[in-house]
């Protein structure tokens, strides 16, 4: 008796928390799609403050700057993180500055890298815009791909590596033929997380992008409009933002069982 | 004596303060099936590893037919490994993995293909070539691995504990295979394995390794009937090992009778020293210079043969006769008897202890 | 040796850029504090104290206690619920236990802005939750929830929560349950079980969940700009403000300085926790 009250007290604390965690993105959710726009009655369905948005001059070029950041910081963020996997595993004996290095962009809190970039390049007088976000972002993207990389790594059969050279292959070859073949759905896996947070990052993008509007992201977009208050725009906006996230981020678990690592 | 083939000259392997191989020399001759024989640690997987390229010498050199390899990076040596765990390529199928090193010769693509269902023939496996190797099984995996490796026709195939992931039945078949193949190809084979069966029934010539330094060469003939060391001699086979004492130039058991041997290993001072003679050199008839008494403390079937288990007061182990079933037709022992066995001087081997 | 070489060369690009990007300019903001600002802004390359020493005014402290006390508070409320979650999922069939996991998780995965967003949405005055209660019958003016010190709590409690299920539910799912159920068969109750047992062996999830949300929570200015509509500053406004507005960097690196300072401390000690319970833990399997 006393156990099934137990388990009854669990469902009871799962429910509250999923609720808690659920209840505001799915009221969000649902007042994208109310066609009156207020949360005070519903009006019924409609996709028109989705369309609202394709008419949002501001908003495109934000998404299009968004996606121009992601892309490049994820195919530069993939190369050198997943390089650096490969090298961290082969090496093994590694120091433990050297783990602290390649972990510390995962935990440095954003606001102090983000102004410590900003320092920096406006020290080193580089005029700022979006390539200074792009390569921003990747210092924290690498850190994550070679983390995702490296979990697949631990399991890796390295004979197979001395099997390639051992039937004639140069290490160029063994790297190309063998070793990102057989890690591509790793590889892929962390370029995939390395877009979703490219795409969601705030902080270091606001700080990196140099004055005004021409290199603004989405997210910087989002938060000038959020401060202004609600409008049914945000609403269809902030769903768009978040389904691109939690399908991107599906997509990457399932390719990689490993899992992902924890922020 | 035919010309050196591959040859290992004084080659030594430090890692760290482990001396791993220690300035060990060996000639392998041309088309020759040898086994590298030891226990794990003995250093015959680094020796090979060093063959294959994947360790540098600490000192010494290796050549192949007069020019040293020992410079050379893996890629670029004319020997082949099959590995231990096969290390196929798991994202190639069968056919793509066996092509992999022709590919790397820069073959034509004709010919490649032409190699590849040549040796899947060879093999028996011309009708999995496109599978991957997750989707074969250990067997299949093995022939695999052996194909990849062969197809490159590599004047020496190195072979690292071949048969070690196949269970009995099948290991034995593949020894006989392997045989065969070695013959067809009329490539030199070098084996590392921990098991002495397999070295007995595969090998021309085996070595055996321990603590990094060869302890003897031979072939297998050689080595069972003619042990050189208390190690090999215990190593191979079955050995009964009957403690005894150097007095002048007499050997003493344990019971006060004298052992008379024709196969004295090198012993200086009198002393402790041990005699070993093969349970099937026991014999219950005939005119032995050695005889022994004890009681039956066991019996056991070994197919047709009778394993006798006798105690004796020559040493605490109990000896251990091989009884053909000719021989046991007429004595059929009983646990509880007592039996009297003699041997031949020139079948007892003298080890210092 | 050359087989350490090869791997160097996969690393090089990797290290450079993290050298170059991350760790220069964060020793860069160490030197920047302890120069002296320029009148019209920018920098004087003066060696000074006087920006640390700015901290501590009781102006600039004061906000740093209070950020302090709003990210220790959220923090708490965090590690409660998140522990509870985690309690939850851990005892429910282990066939549904990583589905449960990766449905409490899944929201920290989407964007940080939108979940705070999510929050202006119900807490604004014509939000859902004044709706509700003006529906349920209350009359007059409610009090504003939005802009407050509770909806930055709510709002940091929020987005930190997964993480702290996630740290908590680690230690939970590796516990040996023969251990619990040796404790009952030895007298105790649930409670005490619970209490002298399984909270004992699962703290470091705790103290890993209370450092990383107090962590995130002190330097954070996105929730206090947006669900605390700058009506009070936490540390992280300020120095945002310094580097963007006040155009005093000097200071905003000092400020930074401190924060890292106490990030660091608090690391450190989250780190020795973790020690010394698997210490403990290493005693008991000895």
């Amino acid at each position: 008796m006393a156990d099934r009250n137990t388990f009854r007290l669990m469902l009871i604390i799962l429910g509250v928390i999923f609720a808690f965690l659920y209840i505001p993105i799915s009221v969000l959710v649902g007042l994208s799609f109310n066609e009156g726009g207020l949360p005070t009655a519903w009006t019924g369905f409609s996709f028109k403050w989705y369309g609202a948005l394709l008419e949002n001059e501001d908003i495109l070029k934000a998404a299009g700057n968004t996606l121009i950041v992601a892309i490049f910081s994820t195919l530069l963020s993939t190369l050198l993180g997943s390089l650096l996997a490969i090298g961290v595993e082969i090496r093994r004996r590694n120091g433990k500055w050297l783990e602290t290095l390649i972990f510390a962009p995962m935990i440095i809190p954003d606001i102090v890298l983000a102004i410590a970039l900003l320092s920096f390049f406006s020290l080193i007088g580089v005029k700022m815009g979006l390539h200074t976000i792009i390569v921003s972002h990747v210092v924290f993207n690498l850190a994550f791909v070679c983390a995702v990389v490296r979990a697949r790594l631990k399991n890796f059969d390295w004979s197979i590596v001395e099997a390639s050279a051992d039937l004639g292959a140069s290490t160029f070859t063994t790297l190309k033929r063998v070793i990102i073949p057989v890690l591509m759905p790793a590889i892929v896996a962390g370029a995939l997380l390395a877009f979703t947070l490219s795409v969601d990052e705030f902080i270091i993008a606001f700080f990196t992008a140099g004055a005004g509007r021409a290199s603004i992201t989405l997210p910087m977009q989002i938060f000038a409009m959020i401060r202004f208050g609600v409008t049914p725009e945000i609403n269809a906006l902030a769903t768009l933002v978040m389904a691109v996230s939690v399908i991107a981020l599906a997509l990457s678990q399932r390719l990689n069982k490993g899992g992902l690592p924890g922020q | 004596m035919t010309q050196s083939f591959l040859s290992i000259k004084d080659v030594s392997k430090t890692f760290g303060t482990v001396q791993a191989v220690d300035g060990l020399s060996l000639d392998i001759r041309k088309n020759e099936f040898f086994a590298l024989l030891g226990a794990s640690g003995s250093g015959k997987t680094t020796l090979l590893r060093m063959l294959a390229g994947f360790e540098d010498l600490s000192a010494g050199d290796i050549t192949l037919e007069g020019t040293s390899i020992a410079g050379l990076a893996p890629n670029q040596r004319p020997l082949n490994l099959m590995f231990q765990s096969y290390a196929l390529f798991p994202h190639m199928t069968v056919a793509q993995n066996i092509a992999y090193g022709l590919e790397m010769d820069r073959l034509p693509k004709a010919e490649i293909a032409a190699r590849v269902n040549e040796i899947l023939e060879v093999i028996q496996l011309g009708h999995l070539a496109k599978r991957k190797p997750e989707q074969l099984s250990g067997g299949q995996r093995q022939r695999v691995a052996l194909a990849r490796a062969l197809v490159k026709r590599p004047k020496v195939l190195l072979l690292d504990e071949p048969l070690g992931a196949l269970d009995k039945k099948l290991r034995s078949e593949m020894q006989l295979e392997l045989k065969r193949l070695q013959h067809e190809f009329g490539i030199t084979f070098i084996i590392v394995t921990h098991d002495q069966e397999e070295a007995l029934v595969m090998a021309d010539r085996i070595a055996i390794m321990k603590d990094g330094k060869l302890l003897q060469v031979g072939t297998p003939h050689d080595i069972y009937e003619a042990p050189q060391s208390k190690f090999a001699a215990d190593f191979i086979g079955v050995m009964n090992f009957l403690p005894v004492e150097k007095k002048g130039t007499n050997f003493v058991g344990a019971d006060g009778s004298v052992i008379r041997s024709e196969s004295v290993t090198e012993i200086a001072k009198n002393g402790a020293a041990i005699a070993a003679i093969r349970p099937e050199r026991l014999h219950v008839t005939g005119t032995g210079e050695n005889q022994l008494s004890g009681e039956i403390a066991a019996v056991a079937y070994h197919g047709l043969d009778l394993l006798l288990h006798i105690k004796t007061p020559l040493s605490d182990t109990p000896v251990i006769s091989r009884m053909t079933a000719d021989e046991a037709d007429g004595h059929a022992p009983e646990v509880g008897q007592s039996i009297t066995v003699q041997w031949s001087a020139k079948d007892t081997h003298i080890f210092p202890n | 040796m050359s087989t350490d070489r090869r791997p160097m060369i996969l690393m090089t690009p990797a290290m450079l850029w993290l050298f170059g990007l991350m760790v220069v300019p964060c020793v860069l903001i160490l030197v920047l504090a302890f120069f002296r600002r320029g009148v019209y802004g920018g920098i004087e390359y003066t060696v000074t104290l006087e920006n640390l020493a700015l901290v501590f005014d009781p102006l600039y402290f004061k906000i740093f206690l209070k950020s302090a006390g709003i990210a220790g508070l959220s923090a708490a409320i965090a590690c409660v619920l998140g522990y509870a979650a985690a309690y939850a999922i851990a005892a429910m069939p282990r066939r549904h236990q990583s589905m449960l996991l990766f449905f409490a998780v899944l929201p920290f995965w989407s964007n940080y802005l939108v979940r705070t967003y999510a929050w202006i949405v119900l807490l604004n005055r014509e939000g859902l939750i004044v709706n509700l209660a003006r529906w349920l019958g209350f009359e007059g003016e409610l009090p504003s929830m939005l802009y407050s010190e509770q909806a930055v709590i709510i709002g940091l409690v929020y987005n930190y929560l997964p993480f702290v299920i996630l740290s908590c539910y680690a230690p939970l799912s590796r516990l040996n349950p023969d251990i619990s159920e040796a404790s009952r068969d030895l007298g105790a109750s649930g409670w005490t079980t619970f209490r002298r047992v399984t909270l004992p062996m699962t703290v470091p999830g705790i103290a890993t969940g209370f450092v990383f949300v107090f962590v995130l929570s002190i330097g954070n200015f996105v929730t206090p700009a947006l669900l605390g509509g700058g009506q009070f500053q936490m540390i992280g406004n300020l120095v945002y403000a310094q580097f963007l507005t006040a155009n005093d960097w000097p200071f905003g690196a000092a400020l930074s300085m401190v924060l890292i300072a106490v990030m660091l401390g608090l690391l450190m000690l989250q780190a020795v926790v973790a020690e010394r319970a698997s210490g403990r833990k290493g005693a008991q399997n000895g």
